[in-house]
């Protein structure tokens, strides 16, 4: 180091410890100043020479003991007492500067409180940052062979989980505000989402005023709401997914869906529904993001930032999360899911928006392909993304597992890409929606609950999801659980038509049975 | 390896080879069976080792089951002891005494000079007599051969005892290794009060390369390995008595965690690690427990130097095989049996070639259905144990030209010492901390 830099780094020492009553230990100092930690003892060496006087030092020793050769004993020892505890040494003991400090502590353990204070901030910097705490750069022995992974690893999907659970919940219970709009709702999404598509921000927040907070009722009032709300399916996906992918966006995300439950969701939903509407349009999101940064939180405005910039990349995940939270409130997700002759009037309706929009049409293709692409990703969990997908697409008949009912709405406009693209996550889905039935059950109670109609290709994958959702169970728990088990004797009832959920639930049931054991064991020959 | 002062130096590496799948249960499937089947493995495995060393031991004398003694005659049988214990607690105590009475369990020794052994295999149990067989020695588990003959009362009395002995051991080639240390500590106990983060803090800096001078970065550099025994975190029981916790319990919870996991991660950063879960960890109660999860270390386990294990853990370090527990099984075999020291035991369960014979008798256990995954075929050549009040270790030599290294590892938070282990030549040395002004 130059003598200039020395110096400047002893003044800076002289400072901390005198005026701040800081412990300057040698670890401090080498990951404070980027030096290692060699020559952070040697420039504590040199300070404890100049300035030392009227400072406590800190010594460490290490050498084998005398008295037990095998022994070898490392300690701390503070200036006065280091010639008295150099003697049970054999020999030479290594002696260096361990710490500088304007008085010791009772509890010698306090010494290492700044250090670890340090340590604590450079952990808690983002895993990207490779900091000199974790590649250990200081020390004096290098180690090639130890590698880091930064990405994809299992610590940052569970530090992630808590983002994507809480912005899931949300946007099943957003889904299932939508859901519960009936067609009437969605022939009105269809019609505002050309709307929506032709007009920038100003609607989409209006739209996004309207719909959240209102929920259904405020859906089914204004045109645009449906837009909203398919979009903001997609947008709470998007959240969800956005949080596994950046893991900067996490907390924010999570922050922005507690106080999205608490506020109108309309800060969330415009933003994805302008994302999914210009999709490749940034300025057209900044300006809503703008737009929505009056009305939300700064949480809002990072999490459309973050949306804007995961753009379609992310929407893959941010499906497939949505999805996955939404098996849980599989019942109350399915409320979304169009009628099929809704569904025709929306294509109908987007075949018209398509036309409208002509800004679109490049952003088709790409959609179709994501589409396509992330049907085959989210293939694992159809049901949940059909869920969040219905929602999202309202009248869209691929209750997320309708593959071809995606790939149909691919064809359109761009809105309903769009929103096929955030929902798109139904990659396989049969042609099956969730529809609301209530009917009275034998204990007299009124029941509403989702049931499958149409065709059964997914049922596997519906069932695949919905032990694991049943098994995760539905935070919702009153109007979830009772509408799982309604469900699951409705589907008796109601028998062809939702063999999904029926054989879903039933394997739901079935698999918590070999945990209770089977009484032909008893009889079974051990 | 000596290197000059301005290179960095580099750190050892070893060959790294884990031997855990015996002890993983994701593969298992409970179906409510009992502990019938593992002991019946246990039995039908160690029987079978059994009979073939008697002939080598009394090849004059039959072997029989319990169900065919016939009085006077003499003969070898095969079975799994079980020590009948006065003072053993008994769930049933809990009902029977008044409640105010009723003492809490405490971890001393439950033995008493009325216990007596009975041999029990799948015909038949009988008593056994005759002053060959200590019951002080012996706990309930230990399969071994017997040779003695039926009394008149219907007990066996025992004229000689066979162990089923030390292993067979692998040979390891001879081939002139450098210095490669391996580090063991354990109990460390981040989180309760009487540990001394800034203890732990020196050891770290020591393995890292940080403390000292080049010459004694040299020697960390010679540090291959670091294995963590058990007892990392100790969260303290007021928390975990099954309240809701408010929120400023619920980062008290945590805490622990993250302070280990910051300083998992400055040795991950350096040099390969190993911890093992101990009975304060959050890891299941019944062996073997499983490796800890790695979402509780979300800085460390983005390493490829971090191993989350299970306990008990085998693994082989340049083909020298190390075999190890946190210590449940020696904790439980010094509250059933007395011995000098914790290495005896230690080479008791060598000898019975089981590591924990006392489960699942009095030690949590897993009810596995085909197997023991207990049972030691191969010797190793360390074996270690945590969680111990002292630091002990001895070089075991066995009849065939076994060498065992057994070591016994003190509970870090109260000794501040860690053991440090030559691979070379299987010597131990102790590694000490020391942090008292006085010192």
């Amino acid at each position: 180091m130059s003598q200039i830099e020395t110096l400047g780094i002893l003044e800076e020492i002289q400072a901390l410890v005198s005026d701040k009553l800081q412990v300057v230990s040698y670890k401090w100092l080498s990951r404070n100043f980027l030096v290692s930690s060699n020559v952070a003892k040697r420039l504590l060496a040199e300070f404890v020479e100049k300035h030392g006087s009227g400072l406590e030092v800190v010594y460490s020793l290490s050498g084998w003991l005398k008295n037990s050769p095998s022994n070898y004993h490392i300690q701390l020892v503070t200036g006065p007492k280091l010639s008295e505890a150099k003697q049970v040494y054999d020999g030479n003991c290594r002696v260096h500067v361990y710490s500088v400090q304007a008085c010791i502590p009772k509890d010698l353990a306090a010494l290492w409180n700044t250090e670890f204070i340090q340590a604590e901030e450079l952990f808690k910097q983002p895993t990207s940052v490779d900091n000199c705490l974790r590649d250990n750069r200081f020390c004096g022995i290098s180690n090639s062979f130890v590698k880091r992974n930064v990405d994809g690893t299992p610590a940052k999907v569970a530090t992630a989980q808590p983002n994507s659970v809480g912005i899931s919940g949300l946007s099943i219970h957003n889904s299932a505000q939508f859901s519960a709009p009936l067609p009437s709702q969605q022939n009105k999404v269809q019609q505002s989402s050309s709307k929506v598509a032709q007009k920038p921000p100003i609607v989409v927040k209006g739209i996004k005023s309207d719909s959240i907070s209102g929920g259904v009722h405020d859906l089914a009032t204004k045109p645009s709401a449906d837009k909203e709300k398919n979009t903001s399916f997609p947008s709470n996906k998007k959240k969800g997914q956005n949080d596994k992918g950046s893991t900067g966006n996490g907390g924010s995300l999570a922050n922005f869906w507690d106080r999205a439950s608490a506020k109108p969701k309309t800060c969330s939903v415009p933003a994805d529904n302008i994302d999914s509407i210009q999709n490749s349009n940034d300025a057209q999101i900044s300006a809503c993001e703008a737009v929505e940064h009056e009305n939300s939180d700064i949480d809002a405005q990072e999490v459309n930032f973050g949306r804007a910039s995961n753009s379609e990349g992310n929407r893959k995940r941010r499906v497939v999360l949505d999805l996955s939270d939404e098996d849980e409130y599989e019942d109350a997700v399915n409320l979304a899911s169009p009628d099929p002759p809704k569904r025709k009037s929306f294509l109908g309706s987007i075949q018209n928006s398509k036309t409208s929009v002509p800004e679109r049409p490049d952003v088709d293709k790409p959609d179709k392909d994501e589409v396509t692409v992330k049907e085959e990703r989210t293939a694992n969990r159809e049901p949940n993304r059909s869920l969040g997908e219905e929602t999202s697409l309202g009248s869209k008949s691929t209750n997320g597992k309708n593959s071809s009912s995606v790939k149909l709405e691919s064809q359109l406009p761009e809105t309903d890409l769009k929103k096929d693209k955030v929902t798109d996550a139904s990659p396989n889905s049969p042609k099956r929606r969730k529809v609301l039935k209530t009917r009275i059950d034998d204990r007299g109670r009124e029941v509403t609950e989702v049931v499958w109609e149409g065709e059964e290709t997914e049922v596997k994958k519906v069932e695949s999801d919905v032990p694991k959702k049943a098994g995760s169970g539905a935070t919702n728990a009153t109007t979830n659980t009772v509408a799982n088990t309604n469900s699951r004797y409705a589907v008796g009832t109601t028998a062809p038509s939702n063999p999904g959920v029926k054989t879903g639930n039933k394997k739901a049931g079935n698999a918590k049975d070999p945990k209770q054991g089977n009484i032909l064991s008893f009889f079974k020959k051990v | 390896m000596e290197v000059d002062s301005q290179e960095q130096l580099q750190r050892k590496q070893s060959t790294y080879l884990s031997l855990d799948e015996n002890f993983e249960i994701q593969k298992e499937v409970y179906r409510g069976q009992q502990y019938s089947q593992i002991y019946f493995a246990r039995l039908h495995m160690m029987r079978t080792l059994l009979y073939s060393l008697v002939p080598n031991w009394k090849s004059h004398l039959p072997v029989c089951t319990v169900l065919e003694l016939e009085e006077g005659k003499e003969c070898i049988i095969v079975g799994t002891l079980y020590k009948h214990m006065k003072l053993k607690p008994c769930i049933l105590d809990e009902y029977s005494k008044e409640r105010s009475v009723a003492p809490l369990i405490k971890p001393h020794n439950f033995m008493h000079q009325d216990d007596y052994l009975v041999l029990e295999d799948e015909s038949g149990r009988v008593k056994l007599g005759g002053t060959k067989l200590s019951p002080s020695v012996y706990v309930t588990g230990v399969v071994v051969a017997l040779h003695g003959k039926e009394t008149s009362a219907g007990a066996f009395f025992v004229e000689d005892v066979l162990e089923a002995g030390l292993p067979p051991q692998i040979e390891r080639p001879l081939k002139s290794r450098e210095d490669k240390y391996v580090v063991f500590v354990s109990g460390l106990s981040i989180g309760s009060s009487s540990s001394n983060p800034l203890q732990f803090q020196l050891l770290v800096d020591h393995i890292t390369g940080h403390l000292g001078d080049e010459e004694e970065q040299g020697l960390a550099a010679e540090i291959v390995h670091l294995v963590i025994v058990g007892n990392s975190v100790e969260i303290s029981h007021g928390l975990l008595n099954g309240q809701n916790l408010a929120s400023k319990d619920q980062s008290r919870l945590s805490e622990p965690f993250k302070e280990l996991d910051i300083l998992l991660t400055q040795i991950a950063a350096s040099l390969p690690l190993d911890i093992m879960p101990g009975s304060s960890d959050p890891a299941n109660f019944a062996l073997p427990q499983q490796p800890l999860n790695r979402c509780l270390f979300p800085g460390s386990a983005t390493y490829n130097t971090f191993r989350s294990c299970t306990n008990p853990h085998c693994f082989e370090l340049d083909s020298i095989r190390f075999l190890g527990t946190s210590g449940q099984n020696i904790d439980d075999l010094t509250k059933y049996s007395e011995a000098k020291d914790k290495l005896d035991f230690l080479e008791r369960t060598l000898r019975w070639r089981h590591l924990a014979p006392t489960a699942p008798n009095t030690l949590g256990c897993y009810p596995f259905t085909d197997r023991d995954p207990f049972l030691i075929d191969s010797c190793p050549d360390v074996y270690f144990v945590g969680n111990q009040e002292k630091y002990e270790t001895r070089l075991l030599k066995g009849l065939e030209g076994q060498l065992v290294r057994l070591i016994c590892i003190p509970r870090f938070c109260e000794t501040g010492v860690a053991v440090v282990l030559n691979m070379r030549n299987l010597e131990c040395h102790a590694l000490t901390f020391g942090t008292q002004i006085s010192s």
